[in-house]
């Protein structure tokens, strides 16, 4: 059996004090693991992420990284175990897709050292990995959203941390880079590093995850294995609509809908006001 | 967007002969004409090297040289450097390209401190005491900006331009108040000195302002590559394990002190802080190890350029550099502009 590699204890997490999100949310992850966190939008996926990196600080509770408490852990200490690739980057300045990868490598410099052949080496091979290694000198605002997810996906590969969390890494991308960014995820978690990502794509979390969280009502709704979170009757409370999920015999994996929610003819009004024809 | 193919091995040799290219044009123009050879010699001899010891020179040219345009032409290479550099690094700290050295209350606050020496009469005890407290002023400024930003030990950085803004504007009014009380004579002191200019400054200003300008601009271009992360953002900064508060509260400092000093030895001088980063980023790319030196050298350049050309371009009356950066940078800016542009199409 792995180790557990990360742990939260009775955690809280929000942005104000009076006004938590999450709370009481306790579990361990093991070495390897590669977590889906799934629910709707709003539910604190994003927020029970960055409490967990330490950008926002646990309202109650705690989080334990490789055994140790996150709280007592330096910046600097804290960026070699865990990298993390935020929603929606803004970049002011045009960098390079170089520049940016080699950001990831700052945490292993003292503040006066400059970068190494060797650090230029893993830059390489990280860029090389996502398949952005023809773009390094490109300005990054020159390049498409789905070069530039694989070039932030080398940034916090350079990092070289033991776990990874992902913040909606998917999201808005093309059907190949999604898949793409996922079998990226899968094969490293599959190599011992601990994977977490926020997941918006359901059946491609239920598909590479080993592991699911259903994130809603504040809490951790469900919490297991891909075939026992992803239930119509998880999704459906979770979502607050009729979910239904399928598995696709042909491809073996699940497939989820919605059902429309029962009209009761007031929409058909509507739909006269929107189309302009209230009158007819 | 970069614009140019000139490769950075290029550039920078290129910025530094052109900083003591100019340095030397403006220690020869001006009303006494003083040749090259001449101010060669002459530095030669005050430095007790051996060469050039045949050239003759006349003892009015020594005066000029020493007393009038070296002292002048090191004020302006100080300042100028200083604002670029400080220019690229507030820049840096608000991850936005519209921010100047003048953003957190600097400028306003010398401007006080300024209006409040000549109100009072102590500009004319003696030629430090103005610079002196304009110098407080904004020291005094920028502390109140960040003081005003500063929520439970933290300070947002779109609270400190806000604040900044604010502070700016109840400064201005006090300038405004107190000058509608003083005579014509001293409104006039106080219009020169907000126009800011290089003539008739003295080895102090020199000796006032090489202190922290030039350590400030030692300490800035130490933090080149930490001023990379920096610009990403708190949370890029912080996923990487950078002290994100600390850092930036301390280039702010150090940016405020050198833009301080600057403004203070040598008036408001608006144009260099702002444009000459933009001009730099737009040929050496956002990397700070280039830019902030191609900066630097950049800013010195441009400033003592500027002067010296507004000593002669309407001779025998001085067009002052607060005037001439404005006019010289403006078009050169614009043109940059077009062309960055045209290469993004």
């Amino acid at each position: 059996m792995n180790d557990v590699v990360l742990a939260a204890e009775r955690l809280a997490a929000g942005y104000q004090k009076d006004k938590a999100i999450l709370t009481n949310v306790s579990f361990t992850v093991r070495q390897g693991e590669m977590v889906g966190l799934i629910g709707p939008n709003g539910a604190g996926k994003s927020t029970l992420l960055k409490t967990l990196r330490g950008i926002l600080e646990p309202l109650t509770g705690q989080v334990e990284i490789e055994g140790r408490e996150t709280s007592a852990l330096s910046n600097r200490e804290f960026a070699r175990k865990v990298a993390y690739l935020q929603q929606n980057i803004e970049i002011s300045f045009d960098y390079s897709a170089r520049e940016i990868v080699m950001t990831g490598r700052y945490p292993h410099l003292r503040w006066w050292e400059k970068e190494r052949g060797e650090d230029a080496q893993i830059v390489d091979a990280c860029m090389a990995y996502t398949g952005v290694r023809d773009l390094a000198e490109r300005p990054i605002h020159t390049i498409s959203g789905g070069q530039r997810q694989r070039v932030l996906l080398a940034k916090v590969l350079a990092q070289q941390t033991p776990l990874l969390f992902l913040d909606e890494p998917a999201t808005g991308l093309d059907i190949f880079y999604q898949e793409e960014i996922f079998r990226f995820c899968r094969e490293l978690s599959d190599r011992g590093k601990t994977v977490l990502m926020v997941v918006h794509e359901l059946a491609l979390a239920a598909k590479f995850c080993s592991r699911l969280m259903l994130v809603g009502e504040g809490r951790i709704i469900s919490d297991g294995p891909p075939s026992t979170v992803m239930t119509s009757g998880n999704l459906s409370r979770c979502y607050g609509v009729p979910v239904r999920v399928v598995q696709n015999p042909l491809t073996g994996s699940a497939e989820v809908f919605t059902e429309p929610p029962p009209d009761d003819g007031r929409r058909a009004l509507l739909l006269g006001t929107i189309l302009g024809r209230g009158e007819e | 967007m970069r614009i140019g193919n000139l490769p950075n091995a290029i550039v920078l040799p290129l910025l530094t002969i052109a900083f003591f290219g100019t340095a030397f044009l403006s220690m020869a123009w001006g009303q006494i004409d003083i040749p090259t050879e001449n101010i060669l010699a002459l530095l030669c001899q005050s430095m007790g090297l051996p060469f050039l010891s045949e050239i003759p020179v006349t003892p009015e040219q020594e005066a000029v040289l020493f007393h009038i345009r070296l002292p002048r032409t090191l004020v302006g290479l100080m300042v100028g450097a200083g604002l670029g550099t400080s220019g690229v690094v507030m820049q840096g700290i608000f991850s936005n390209p519209l921010a100047d050295p003048g953003v957190i209350g600097v400028s306003s606050g010398a401007a006080v401190g300024a209006v409040a020496a000549i109100a009072f009469g102590l500009s004319d005890t003696s030629l430090l005491a103005l610079p002196l407290s304009a110098l407080c002023g904004a020291l005094a400024a920028v502390t109140l900006t960040v003081f005003l930003a500063m929520r439970q030990g933290k300070v947002p950085m779109m609270t400190l331009l806000l604040a900044g803004v604010v502070v700016g504007m109840l400064l201005g009014a006090v300038t405004a108040g107190i000058l509608t009380v003083l005579n014509e004579q001293k409104i006039h002191q106080y219009l020169f000195w907000t126009i800011g200019g290089l003539d008739y400054r003295r080895w102090d200003h020199v000796m006032m302002g090489a202190g922290p300008i030039l350590a400030g601009i030692v300490v800035m271009l130490l933090m080149a590559r930490h001023l990379n992360i920096l610009v990403l953002g708190d949370v890029e900064a912080k996923a990487v394990g950078m002290p994100v508060a600390r850092y930036r509260l301390g280039l702010l400092a150090v940016a405020s002190l050198v833009t301080a000093t600057g403004v203070c030895i040598s008036g408001n001088i608006g144009f260099v802080g702002l444009v000459v980063p933009h001009m730099m980023r737009l040929i050496v790319g956002p990397d700070h190890r280039r830019l902030l030196p191609s900066s630097l050298l950049a800013g010195g350049t441009f400033l003592v350029f500027c002067d010296a050309v507004g000593r002669v371009i309407a001779y025998p009356t001085e067009v002052r550099v607060g005037i001439m950066t404005a006019f010289i940078g403006t078009p050169y800016f614009l043109w940059l502009l077009r062309r960055s542009r045209n290469a993004m199409q």
